[in-house]
């Protein structure tokens, strides 16, 4: 019994000290007198604390709303704020201000708190992050990230109405990574269909383009996803990249009844398997392995 | 002379797994012919590729494994138990790496493929099995539309308080990866998870052969023979996600040990929601640093398997296998339903409305052919002696590279 009790004084005083660190961590953390990297330091050790108390998670987007702070600082904050909201039940208190934080720091002077903002709010399909990353889009004076970046950020809503504004940028890309991203986006629009059996088609097209493209027809046209995989690996003239993607595509998901009675398409695979980059000779081997005679 | 020998007591070449956790086998001769006497002695052993996995047995329920075993054998067709364990250390990498021999005498009578199936770090995976995953997990999306777009829809918005912020966090999370990782293996029975062991440096898990590389924009490359390429969740295109350290090392979180460390009662242990396992999602943008969009990235599944691990070697570290130990669980009566131990766990209960989030998205957990338990409707309860350590009927199947069996193995 003296030996239970001793070891609950013993558990009660540990735990005692540990929440006197995390006290004195917090302290550390709020206090500019620091340094910045003993200021990120101590805020991880203070997460115990932070997750108990909505009043310091408040104090807590005080610093990442304080543009004075260093942004290094911010930062840190930020990504332990949205760690402690994975315990909803503590963070249920605290979760308007941290949307309406973000929202203020979205037109934030610094780059990389913008961003990270701007793709929290996205994740919640958040309006008013929207109609910024739009209004970016369409008039690049008022953009607050990237062009990529705003439409990333707008694909993570199928009904954020971003889909005229993508198809503009297919057509007009202001660089190629935009031009990327905007077909990602445009994956979810099963009437963008023929944009992309045209850039699938297209051997002048960026490999990395006519990928998504081929991604994006077989979610949305799952039947002429396959038909034009099985033209592009036929094709003697086609990039060994881009068919290692299709028969890749084939293999995992194509219709096996078919596939096993195509002759053509096994013997094409059948000299891949010898020829070609290593990647699509073991793209054919793979597909010979499921599919082959 | 004719023998039949059960895996998981079982004929099917579908049971023919075993993990850490002794695996109940059994022996029976089926044709007696040039047999004399009323029984025969045979000769329980393994058979090992180079390379590949290990086996030990044990004749009866107690005592000690060793790596070969004599079971007297009833002409009668009369079946004997024994049990089959993976030797710690020694999983295979393939199916059939490694196979349970009967000999009579010096004569192989019967023989079985089996394999020594852990969940192991995704790091240290042979690019074979890096694929084997990879391809099984790419089938299970198939275009957002598979069984996947189930696993999705069990983890969002509506539903996080069945799954975080109280004390079900890792039971709910232990059944809805076991869940995942029996569909997984319904379609490759040769994958289990991996983890992400998110304390130690991975490089080997973030390139364009396993979960993609990153470019400047947060956008997941991957390689032209990675199905992952197709991958899509919630009708969205591939996957973003930028990590915010630097691949060669591990991120700012708890480490290993000191999660380990965090107390021997459930209570404190499951402080871990926020770090370590809040920190390992946090430490990318992207959609898995949000935890009602994290599930759309599959390295979700492996983060969590880590969480998962972690527990384990906490539960093997003191003892918490059995719930009517206070300290094995977190019991706080005004705990919402799916949090207490004798609750069943939300969706696979189909329990809707009130408490529960208004649909259950995915039907019953489904079955193994290595394990019963926990059954179509897992409690919160069925989740903590994982090994059957206190009752081997409890097992759910699966074990970690390093977390061994508590019952008697080598």
């Amino acid at each position: 019994m003296a030996r239970k009790t001793q070891q609950a004084l013993k558990s009660k005083s540990k735990k005692g000290l540990a929440a006197v660190a995390a006290r004195q961590a917090l302290s550390i953390a709020m206090d500019k007198k620091w340094s910045i990297a003993k200021r990120i330091a101590a805020l991880a050790q203070a997460t115990p604390l932070l997750a108990r108390s909505e009043k310091h998670l408040e104090s807590l987007l005080g610093v990442l709303r304080d543009e004075r702070e260093p942004v290094a600082v911010r930062l840190a904050a930020l990504q332990t704020i949205q760690a402690t909201s994975f315990d909803i039940s503590s963070f249920a208190g605290v979760r308007g201000d941290y949307l309406l934080t973000l929202r203020k720091i979205a037109q934030d002077e610094n780059q990389d708190i913008r961003q990270r903002a701007l793709g929290a709010l996205a994740r919640e399909k958040d309006g008013f992050a929207q109609k910024k990353l739009l209004e970016g889009l369409q008039d690049p004076q008022k953009a607050l990230v990237s062009p990529e970046k705003a439409l990333q950020l707008l694909s993570y809503d199928p009904h954020a109405g971003a889909y005229d504004v993508a198809r503009s940028i297919v057509d007009k890309p202001p660089n190629p990574t935009a031009k990327r991203e905007a077909l990602r986006l445009l994956a979810a629009d099963p009437s963008a269909a023929p944009i992309f059996e045209k850039t699938l088609l297209d051997k002048n097209e960026l490999r990395e383009n006519r990928q998504i493209s081929a991604a994006a027809l077989h979610g949305i046209a799952p039947d002429k996803f396959q038909d034009l995989s099985r033209q592009i690996v036929l094709d003697s003239k086609d990039f060994d990249d881009i068919k290692a993607s299709t028969l890749t595509a084939l293999s995992q998901f194509g219709d096996p009844t078919k596939l096993t009675a195509d002759s053509s398409l096994q013997d094409t695979a059948d000299q891949l398997k010898n020829k070609g980059s290593s990647k699509l000779r073991s793209s054919a081997v793979q597909f010979l392995s499921k599919y082959g005679r | 002379m004719n023998l039949e020998l059960q895996v998981n007591d079982s004929t099917n070449a579908a049971a023919r797994f075993v993990g850490w956790t002794p695996a109940s086998c059994r022996v029976r001769v089926t044709n007696p012919s040039g047999t004399t006497g009323s029984s025969i002695n045979l000769k329980v052993t393994s058979r090992s590729n180079p390379g590949g996995g290990e086996l030990q047995f044990r004749a009866g329920s107690a005592g000690n494994f060793a790596s070969s075993i004599t079971l007297s054998v009833p002409t009668n067709g009369a079946t004997i138990l024994f049990f089959a364990a993976g030797k710690f250390g020694k999983p295979s990498s393939t199916l059939g790496d490694v196979a349970i021999e009967i000999l009579d005498g010096s004569t192989v009578v019967n023989s079985v493929p089996v394999m020594v199936r852990i969940r192991k770090n995704a790091n240290n995976l042979s690019p074979q099995e890096r694929d084997r995953f990879v391809g099984a997990f790419a089938k299970l999306n198939d275009q957002g539309q598979g069984r996947f777009k189930d696993f999705r829809d069990m983890h969002v918005r509506i539903s996080l308080s069945q799954a975080h912020g109280a004390p079900g966090f890792l039971p709910w999370h232990r059944a809805y990866l076991l869940d995942l990782e029996r569909d997984l293996q319904a379609i490759d029975p040769s994958v289990a998870l991996p983890y992400w062991r998110f304390d130690e440096p991975a490089p080997n898990i973030f390139t364009e052969d396993f979960l993609g590389e990153a470019d400047a924009n947060g956008t997941v490359h991957f390689s032209e023979n990675n199905p992952l390429q197709y991958w899509r969740a919630d009708g969205l295109l591939g996957v973003d996600r930028q990590p915010l350290f630097a691949l060669s090392s591990a991120p700012e979180l708890l480490s290993e040990a000191k999660t380990l460390a965090l107390g021997n009662a459930y209570k404190g242990f499951r402080t871990m929601e926020i770090d370590p396992h809040g920190y390992a999602h946090t430490s990318f943008d992207g959609p898995i640093s949000n935890p009602a969009t994290a599930p759309r990235d599959p390295l979700f599944f492996l983060l969590h398997c880590n969480v998962d691990r972690l527990w384990a070697k906490w539960q093997r570290k003191f003892s918490r296998f059995d719930a009517a130990n206070a300290a094995s669980f977190d019991t706080i009566p005004s705990s919402n339903p799916g949090h207490k131990l004798p609750d069943t766990m939300w969706p696979w209960n189909g329990v809707t409305g009130n408490t529960r989030p208004p649909t259950a998205p995915g039907g019953p957990m489904s079955g193994s052919p290595t394990a019963s338990a926990p059954g179509p409707q897992p409690r919160v309860v069925d989740m903590l002696d994982y090994q059957g350590t206190l009752n081997e009927v409890s097992a759910l199947g699966f074990d970690y590279d390093d977390a061994p069996s508590s019952i008697g193995a080598l």
